[in-house]
């Protein structure tokens, strides 16, 4: 093997170690939702090893996700190789995942931001698509938490306002 | 020089009617807050045509004209207001207004009335106003990039939509932090509006996608995305996410591709009653003075759907656009 290929393969060897171990959920999916690409952070959280959902449908790995619903969201970006978002506001999880801290946490499970990406292929089309998977739940909770301060400081202020001053 | 005051308590009120002004009319502008100081403002000389709103506070309208009545001020007064009715009208005349115009003022009617009233004379051809300090060429080539990312934005929303998309006339413009917040302030006011906001950065570029979608378009929206299920909070911020991921997203593609650069998305943030957003440009209000808008209204021809997108660019980053875009600058 020349140096330059020997060179090439080490660089591919440490990105897909990159990819593998980066924080993030990243999925490939085809046209037809099979499952290409599978990262660390999916396989640790679902616990389902790469080999166990490679080729694949989505859907018939996860229950939980609404086929209609995730069809439509996934339509742009096939069709106009257009970027995609899903927050969590919309729907807490796509995936339900426990919490990643399960003994400090609050929440039972992740709550997730989803980016879909095309993936441009060297024929210029969509053959698939990049999902990510962010973990948000520290944000989520941060919000709700924020949110009922909110209603009970709201709440007090009423009933400051209902009794009379200097009582 | 002929100077024009113009007396409004809003900000975003007092730059429109300054827009309208005829551009080849050269003439000084002036401003006052209220009648106040619309009064001072006369007696300096600062006004020898009065564009005057009725409803403000310390010194309304209506009072301004009597004022002027009393103390003989010599000035030509027209009322520029949102009070349209009749009674409105006739009691501004009997208070020595020349005429009365309906907000919002465009620019053609305007100008012809100043003609009408001999106030302005045609075939003035002199230097242009410094209204906007934006560049007249620079302004020409955003507006036509922009025209082009937005016919691919309006073509892809036509294609999964299968509905004509009515395409608006960019419009661009520098402004000031002030008047984004009295933007804002409006969506948080009126909860007849809902938004989203996403912020983009490619190369030496950062701004902010904002897409705003007027609440009475949800139930059409709903109709051309076959949505059956009644339209409740939830789906209203499906569809939301929906025409903005469509919208924003063909629009910076195609702003990406003509500037030859990638623009990476963060997640986009939903505005509204659980954001108070006052809050959120008070921070930051004094890491930027001033910002491009791109401005686009978008309809769909046959229902009642009606959005706008507004791309706003730090004014650092404008130096890397305009490098980018020299290219069309040379001819």
């Amino acid at each position: 093997m020349t140096d330059e290929a020997l060179n090439d393969l080490t660089e591919f060897h440490w990105m897909m170690d990159m990819l593998q171990t980066v924080d993030v959920g990243l999925v490939v999916l085809n046209r037809e939702f099979e499952v290409n690409l599978w990262n660390g952070f999916m396989e640790s959280h679902s616990g389902l090893l790469p080999s166990q959902v490679r080729g694949k449908s989505l859907f018939s790995l996860f229950s939980e996700v609404n086929e209609v619903w995730f069809r439509n969201k996934a339509r742009p970006v096939f069709e106009l190789k257009n970027r995609a978002f899903i927050i969590w506001e919309q729907r807490p999880y796509l995936l339900k995942f426990p919490n990643y801290r399960p003994i400090t946490g609050t929440e039972d499970f992740m709550y997730q931001n989803i980016t879909l990406s095309p993936l441009i292929s060297t024929t210029g089309k969509v053959d698939n698509i990049c999902m990510m998977i962010y973990d948000v739940t520290d944000v989520a909770v941060g919000k709700k938490m924020l949110e009922s301060t909110q209603v009970i400081l709201s709440e007090l202020n009423e009933k400051a306002a209902e009794t009379p001053s200097g009582v | 020089m002929y100077s024009v005051l113009i007396c409004d308590d809003s900000l975003v009120a007092r730059k429109q009617v300054a827009k309208c002004l005829p551009e080849d009319w050269d003439v000084s502008v002036h401003f006052a807050k209220h009648g106040e100081e619309a009064i001072a403002a006369l007696k300096e000389g600062k006004g020898q045509l009065l564009l005057l709103d009725l409803n403000m506070p310390v010194m309304d309208g209506y009072q301004v004209l009597e004022a002027i009545q009393t103390q003989g001020l010599k000035t030509t007064v027209i009322v520029i207001s949102g009070d349209i009715q009749p009674e409105a009208h006739q009691r501004v005349k009997r208070l020595g207004a020349l005429d009365f115009i309906e907000k919002p003022v465009s620019p053609g009617s305007f100008e012809k009335l100043l003609l009408r009233h001999r106030i302005m004379h045609g075939q003035i051809e002199e230097d242009r106003p410094e209204l906007a300090n934006l560049d007249p060429d620079i302004r020409d080539i955003y507006q036509e990039i922009t025209n082009i990312a937005m016919g691919q934005a309006g073509d892809h929303l036509a294609r999964i939509l299968n509905v004509f998309v009515k395409l608006p006339i960019p419009n661009v413009n520098l402004i000031e932090a002030s008047e984004l917040h009295m933007m804002l302030q409006d969506i948080e006011d009126k909860d007849t509006v809902s938004g989203i906001c996403q912020g983009f950065v490619g190369p030496g570029i950062c701004g902010e996608a904002l897409f705003i979608l007027s609440d009475s378009s949800f139930n059409d929206v709903a109709k051309i995305l076959n949505i059956s299920e009644e339209v409740d909070d939830q789906v209203q911020l499906e569809l939301l996410m929906d025409a903005a991921n469509i919208l924003i997203g063909t629009c910076l593609n195609g702003l990406a591709s003509q500037l030859d650069m990638h623009f990476s998305q963060g997640h986009p943030e939903v505005l509204g009653q659980h954001r108070n957003i006052t809050e959120l440009i008070n921070i930051n209000k004094t890491r930027w003075r001033r910002t491009l808008a791109i401005e686009l209204s978008y309809g769909l021809e046959g229902y009642q759907v009606h959005c706008d997108l507004v791309l706003l660019v730090t004014e650092e980053s404008m130096e890397t656009m305009n490098n980018k875009l020299s290219h069309l600058l040379e001819d």
